[in-house]
Order: C-alpha cells, then structure tokens, then sequence
C-alpha cells in the first residue's frame, strides 16, 4: 500500500500543478486580452464621442429615434394632442410647426392643416372621433400680446425638447426651437441664451445656433454690437461650412435659407444702427439668396432713396 | 348571484394579498415623482408631460394587473387541484366564470381607483384644479375597457395551455388593437388578398379598444365628450364582455376537468 | 336501504394522443350502488378507473356511454351536488385565505348565511380539530391541517353523501389516525361515505361495503367480510387475488 499512496500522492502534486498551471494560463490571456483591448476601446469611445453620456451608453444609436420621437410629441402638445400619425394625412406637418412658427427653419409643410383626418371612413371611424375634438389649434394662440396668460401654455412643450435635446446633443433644431419659445412666449432670455450656450458646446460654431443666439440679443437685449458679432460670426462659420461640405452633403434649399435670414437680420441690424451703407450690403446678400428677391431690390431701393440719418437714431419703420 | 359574489369575493382577496399591485404603484409613483423634480427652465407650472407619464404607467399598470391576474385565474385553480371541490359544489361552470370575470374587474375597478386617487392629487399639486368630470369619463372608459381586456383573457386562459402564453398574447393583443387597431382598415389597403379581406375583418370583429383612451381628455383639456357617446361607448364595451363571457363559457362546458 | 349513488353501464373513453391510436377505454360498464348509511370502500389497482368514477360521479367529466346518479338526480345537474361533500386527493387550497375564510366562502356556494354560517363553521372545524388555527393562513398549514382542512370543506354543507379519494394519502400515522376517526365518527352519524383508497388496511377497519375494479371493470363487489371469506384471508389476500396479482419470484 506504501506504493500505491506514493503513487496518488504523484498524481495529486501533478494534478496541483496542472491546475496551477492553467490557472496563469487564463491570467495571462485575460491580462494580454485586456491590454490589447483597452486601447481600443479607447479609440472607439473617441470616435465615438456620442456614447460619453448616459443616454448615449444606454441607447446607442437608438437615441436619435427616440429623440425625434420627442421632439414631434413637443409638436403634438403644441397641437393639444390633435395631430397626425403616420397613417393620416401628413403632408401639412412634414416640418413640425413649433420649429416652422419660428422663422428660423425653412417649411417644408403643404396643404391643409385642418383636414388630416380626412372624411370618416366607416362607422367605426365616425364613432371614434366623438371622442377627440374637432378642429386645429396651437398652444401659442393669441400670442405674446393678446393673450399673455394662454400663451404660457406653450411652456408644455418644453419637458420633451428638454428631453430630445439630452437624447440627441447634436440635433441642432431642438436648440433653436427650445429658445425661440423661451425667448418669444415665456419671456425668458436668459434661459434661451443658457440652451442655445448648451447647443454651441456640443456643436460649436454652427451657424444655425449662431443665427438664434443673435436674435436674443438683438431682439431681447437689444446689444446691437454683440448681435452683429455673432451674426458675422454665423456667416462665416456658414460659409466655411458649405465650402467644407461635399457636394450635395447638405441640403442647399436650408443653406440658402440660413444665409438669407442672417444676412436679412445683419441688415435690419444695421439699418437700426444707421449703418445704411452696410445695411444695403447686407441686403443685396440677402438678395442673392432669398426666394423674393423683387421685395428685397423693393427695399434696397426704398433705402438708398433714404435721407441721411445719423447713426445711432433708430430706423423709422 | 351570491354564488358569483362569493367566487368575486375569493379573487379580490387573492389580488389584495399579492404584491402585484403595490409594487406596480409604487414604481408610479416613484417614476412620477422622479419625472415631476425635473426642473424644466425653472417652470414649475408646467403639468402635461407629468401627466402623460403618470397616465401611461397608470394604462400600463392596469393593462398588466387585469391581464396577469386574469390569465392565471383557471389555469392556477386547475394546477392547485382547486377547481375539483369547487366544482363538485352546486355551481355551474357559468357561474364559475362570472365570478372570475367579475371579481378580476372588481379588482381592476379599486386599482383604478387608487390610481387615479393619486393621478388627481399629483396633478392638483401643479395646476389647482380637480377636473373631476373629465376624470370620471376617463376613468369608467378604462374601466369598461379592462372589462374587455378581462374577458377575453379569461377566454384565452381556457384556450391555451399555460397562463404565460395567455398573458404574453393577450397583451400583444390589446396593446395592438391600442396601437394600430383604428388604422387596420388602412393597413388592409395596402395588402394583396386573401389578406385584404382577413385584416379588414379583423378590423370590424375586433373590439376597438382605443375608443375608450381617453388619456388626451385629460392631457390636453380637451372639451368633455357628450355623455351619449360615452353611453354608447360602454354599450359596446358591454357587448364585446357578453361575447368573450358566453364564448368562454362555451369553451369551459365540455372541457374535462381532471 | 335505498342506493343514493348509482351508475349504469358507465363507459368512459379517453381520446388517444393521436389519431393513429384508437380511444383509451377507463371504464366499461361499470355498475355501482352505494347505499346510504354506509361506508363504501372503492378499491383498484392504479390507472383502474376509480378517480375516473369519482370524476364522472361529480360532473366533471361526460360519461361516453351509460348514466350515473346522485340521490335519484342525473349527476350532470349541479343540484345534484347539493347534498355531497368531496375531498379530492393532494389539493392545495387557496394559500392566501385562512380556513375560516375558505369555509366561509364553500359555505356561501351552499347558500349558507349568518349564524347557520358560523355554526358550521364552528361544527366542522371543532370535527377536525382546527379550531385554532382558524385564523391562520393555509399555506403555513402542515400537510395534516391542509388534508383535515379539506375535509372540512367537504362537510361544510352537513352532507348525506361524502366522496372521499385517497384521504388519507401522504399523511403521517396520526394525521392518518385523526381521519380514519373523523370517517368512523361520520359513520356514526350515519352519513354515507364513497370511500376511494389504497389503503387496504383502513378500509377493512371501516368501511361496510367495497367494490374491487381494474381494467375499467368492476371485479367485485359486496360486504368486506364476504369478500374476504369468498377470496382470501384478508383484504389485502382478496384484493391481490381478485386483480390477479401474480408475485414474481426475486
């Protein structure tokens, strides 16, 4: 028996080392692995600066579905729930009407609002619609002037661009708009002037959040110098942009838009300055781009037949 | 009918003493909690987007209590060897089936309740105002809906094997019909036949459960809807309850129970 | 003497799992009389028949061929089932009721009401002997109190006719004890007990009457003592011999 427990304890010191063994083994490749994977991941987290926030690691690329999702549940509020859905008539909300209503985004939208429903299509369509109401409307009805208390109610929509913009950073449209309805109805520039900060640290220089960053403080504050800067700087980065671009990457009807509404604003900025001459430059800019360019050459020529006003005296308009 | 009180008396007790509908409440609450501390622009009278959510988790809850509790009714009394002394008493299967259903919407009618207790109150935090007619016609809408849902989960329950199959497609069933049942007809257009003719028979033989949503009602303040068409709502609502009772009293008379 | 429990030609077919088999017989002819006063043991080998008679005996299952009866009533009307007490064999009854609350609800189907109500309540469980535990949840019942509890169940409505299928299945020497006492005591009473069981042994000691079925055929049926004189030397002896039972060697 002697024998045999040699010949157990052999096998038991070899089975210790084998296991040893193929426990470094497993640590080296695990090591070696996480070595040569780190690095890589690194790269791809970089070229990938999407996924650095907890939307983006949870969602991915997903994110953006969700993010227009509710940036058109923004424009279902505005509507009161009143809003088509794939199935209806969509042509007149191909452009949500809370970026259309606010100038800065060129409108896609045709035809009808009201009618999307179109006619009931059988009695369980026509039954149906007894439970929704029956006609368009849109939160900011009465405006800033008429009706200041019902305009508040455009503040609703604020929760789900808040959201869309923290789903998707680089959605430039939810800046803009989320200002405008802060800036216009709610009468909070301040808070306008913090989004589109927000919107120009993800997307720096873009000349979209450029053009609306302006308009705040033109328009609320009323700092002509800062507005002109900005808007210059719009241009620019504008420019610099389309000739980065490929040919055909962007679309040139929104460039064309972008373009003629800074260059429109520089002009009536510098028309309020008294700046006439750098006004006309401006507008003939305007001119070259815009969609009616009769009324602009209408304006310019309204301009130059101006007497001189000093600078500084606002532009009677 | 004591018969059936006694059995709805049994379902209510069985629901009350699951965790099912605290657990539910509770992640509402919390979610609706978590949802109303976001501070949007420093606007504190902004309401709607709480009450959307609020209103989703109380459907969806809802949804999932009346379909889960539902489902595993029949099948749990059969597994649990229950339904044996139940049925060697003087009752019918029918009764037996009543008592289920009613009992199940009982409970689903309390839940409501609480939900929209809390529903009422969250929103009444925000906006001062208790809207309390456009609440009842939301609230007796879902209700009479989850009578369907109920029914015709208790006739799945009898028709499949295994309560989670039951659940799982009762589910997929009602948030489909929730979802895309108003536009089937459209859906069907756009098909070649013979699927044509299926889907639009689907369309006109399914209860369309989006009538009773009326979750935009209370959203957006919308105009309170003529009390008739409620009224007619829940007629058709009590119909389709009659057609899945009497088909799954149907399917329970000839099925052995051993 | 008048038979309170009766089948006639009963004929019980299964469907085969599929349609290349033909049709499972579980019983063919069988013809009971049970009647009432007396306990009648039930007795079969497993797979022969006897929780199919008990299943078509309580209208949960349509007989293929043939009638069975309860108190003169086709037993596919729930009237029938007004006057009988069933304990099915390893239930588990609602975990989240106490047995006040479950015989409180049986009670209810009866039409029982107010203080009949509690005084039924009450009799049944000082008979099974659970009348502290009343107020405890079933499911922390021990398997004895769950069985007795059962048995509670089955005479809540004071029955003429109690069913009873393997009641003393699973239980320990005692919990087997207090029922064979609860049986006896029913007896006494002169109530009239169907009585399904493996137990061999207990049905000797209580039962007036057995019948003997396997292969779906009744094999015999009369008192247990000539039964045993006609087969054997006991139960037991007589049930292997009339089964045909052949040992084999080890």
């Amino acid at each position: 028996m002697p024998g045999f427990s040699t010949q157990a304890r052999k096998l038991t010191v070899t089975a210790a080392r084998t296991y040893f063994l193929a426990l470094a083994a497993f640590f080296i490749l695990a090591f070696g692995l996480a070595a040569d994977l780190g690095p890589r991941l690194q790269a791809i987290e970089s070229a990938h600066p999407r996924y650095d926030n907890f939307y983006g690691i949870l969602l991915g690329d997903s994110r953006d579905l969700f993010a227009n999702q509710f940036f058109v549940e923004a424009d279902v509020y505005y509507h009161s729930g009143y809003y088509p859905t794939i199935f209806d008539q969509t042509k007149a909300f191909e452009t949500p009407h809370i970026a259309a209503d606010t100038g800065d985004v060129a409108s896609h939208n045709q035809g009808e609002e009201t009618t999307f429903m179109g006619p009931p299509r059988d009695w369980i369509d026509a039954f149906g619609r007894h439970f929704v109401p029956d006609r368009h409307t849109h939160l900011d009805e009465g405006g800033p002037t008429d009706d200041l208390s019902k305009s508040h109610e455009v503040a609703e929509i604020l929760p789900w661009l808040k959201i869309a913009a923290e789903l998707d950073p680089e959605n430039i449209q939810t800046y803009v708009v989320t200002a405008f309805w802060l800036r216009t109805r709610l009468n909070q520039p301040g808070e306008a002037l913090e989004v589109l900060r927000s919107g120009l640290r993800n997307n720096p220089g873009n000349p979209e959040l450029l053009f609306e960053l302006g308009r705040v403080y033109f328009e609320n504050y009323h700092n002509i110098p800062r507005a002109r800067e900005i808007w210059e700087a719009g241009v620019r980065m504008l420019k610099q942009q389309v000739a980065a671009e490929p040919a055909g990457a962007r679309n040139d009807f929104d460039n064309r838009f972008l373009l003629d509404q800074l260059e429109s604003n520089l002009g009536q900025l510098e028309e309020q300055a008294g700046n006439f001459n750098a006004a006309i430059a401006h507008w003939r800019l305007a001119k070259t781009v815009s969609p009616s360019p009769a009324a602009i050459q209408k304006h310019i020529d309204e301009l130059t037949q101006k007497p001189w006003i000093p600078p500084g005296s606002p532009f009677p308009r | 009918m004591r018969t059936i009180c006694a059995l709805a008396g049994v379902v209510i007790k069985e629901l009350y003493r699951r965790k099912d509908f605290y657990v539910l409440f509770v992640i509402t609450i919390i979610i609706c909690l978590v949802m109303g501390s976001m501070n949007v622009f420093n606007d504190n009278e902004i309401v709607r987007y709480i009450k959307d959510i609020a209103l989703l988790l109380i459907w969806i809850s809802s949804l999932v209590i009346a379909i889960t509790a539902t489902a595993r009714q029949i099948p749990a009394e059969k597994e649990n060897r229950t339904l044996l002394p139940l049925l060697a008493k003087p009752l019918t299967r029918t009764q037996l089936i009543l008592g289920k259903f009613f009992g199940c919407w009982a409970v689903c009618g309390l839940m409501l309740v609480c939900f929209y207790l809390f529903f009422g109150l969250l929103s009444a935090t925000r906006e001062h105002q208790w809207p309390l007619l456009h609440y009842l016609q939301a609230a007796s809408l879902h209700w009479v809906m989850l009578g369907v849902v109920i029914s015709f989960t208790l006739l799945g329950s009898l028709v499949f094997a295994a309560p989670s199959s039951t659940s799982t497609i009762c589910f997929v069933v009602a948030a489909g019909i929730l979802l895309v049942g108003r536009y089937l007809d459209r859906i069907a257009l756009s098909l070649s036949e013979p699927w044509r003719s299926i889907v639009y028979a689907i369309y006109y033989a399914m209860p369309h459960l989006e009538f009773f949503d009326m979750r935009n009602l209370i959203i957006h303040d919308w105009p309170l809807v003529e009390w008739k068409y409620i009224g007619l709502a829940v007629l058709y609502g009590f119909a389709y309850i009659v057609v899945f009772l009497a088909a799954a009293c149907l399917a329970f008379r000839r099925k052995p129970v051993n | 003497m008048k038979g309170i429990l009766k089948t006639d030609k009963l004929r019980v077919e299964y469907k085969g799992r599929d349609f290349r088999q033909g049709p499972k017989v579980a019983l063919q002819g069988l013809d009971l009389e049970v009647n009432s006063g007396e306990v009648f043991g039930f007795l079969g080998p497993n797979g022969a028949g006897k929780t199919t008679t008990i299943n078509v005996l309580l209208g949960f299952l349509p007989p293929t061929k043939g009638a069975a009866s309860l108190f003169g009533i086709d037993v596919r009307q729930p009237i029938a089932r007004r006057r009988i007490g069933y304990l099915p064999e390893m239930t588990y009854y609602y975990k989240f009721l106490t047995a006040d609350e479950l015989l409180r609800f049986y009670s209810k189907i009866f039409g029982l009401s107010g203080a009949e109500m509690d005084r039924r309540i009450d009799a049944v469980l000082n008979l099974v002997e659970l009348q502290e535990a009343r107020k405890r949840l079933i499911k922390t019942y021990s398997k004895g109190m769950q069985q007795r509890v059962g048995l509670a169940q089955a005479l809540i409505n004071n029955p003429d006719l109690l069913i009873l299928d393997e009641p003393t299945s699973g239980l320990d020497p005692v919990g087997r004890m207090k029922v064979r006492a609860i049986i006896q005591r029913l007896k006494n009473e002169g109530k009239t007990v169907f009585f399904a069981s493996h137990e061999l042994g207990e049905v000797e000691t209580v039962c007036d009457r057995v019948a003997i079925i396997a292969g779906g055929e009744l094999k015999a049926m009369g008192k247990v003592s000539d039964v045993v004189a006609q087969h054997g030397t006991n139960l037991e002896a007589a049930f292997l011999d009339i089964i045909g039972y052949q040992p084999q060697p080890i």
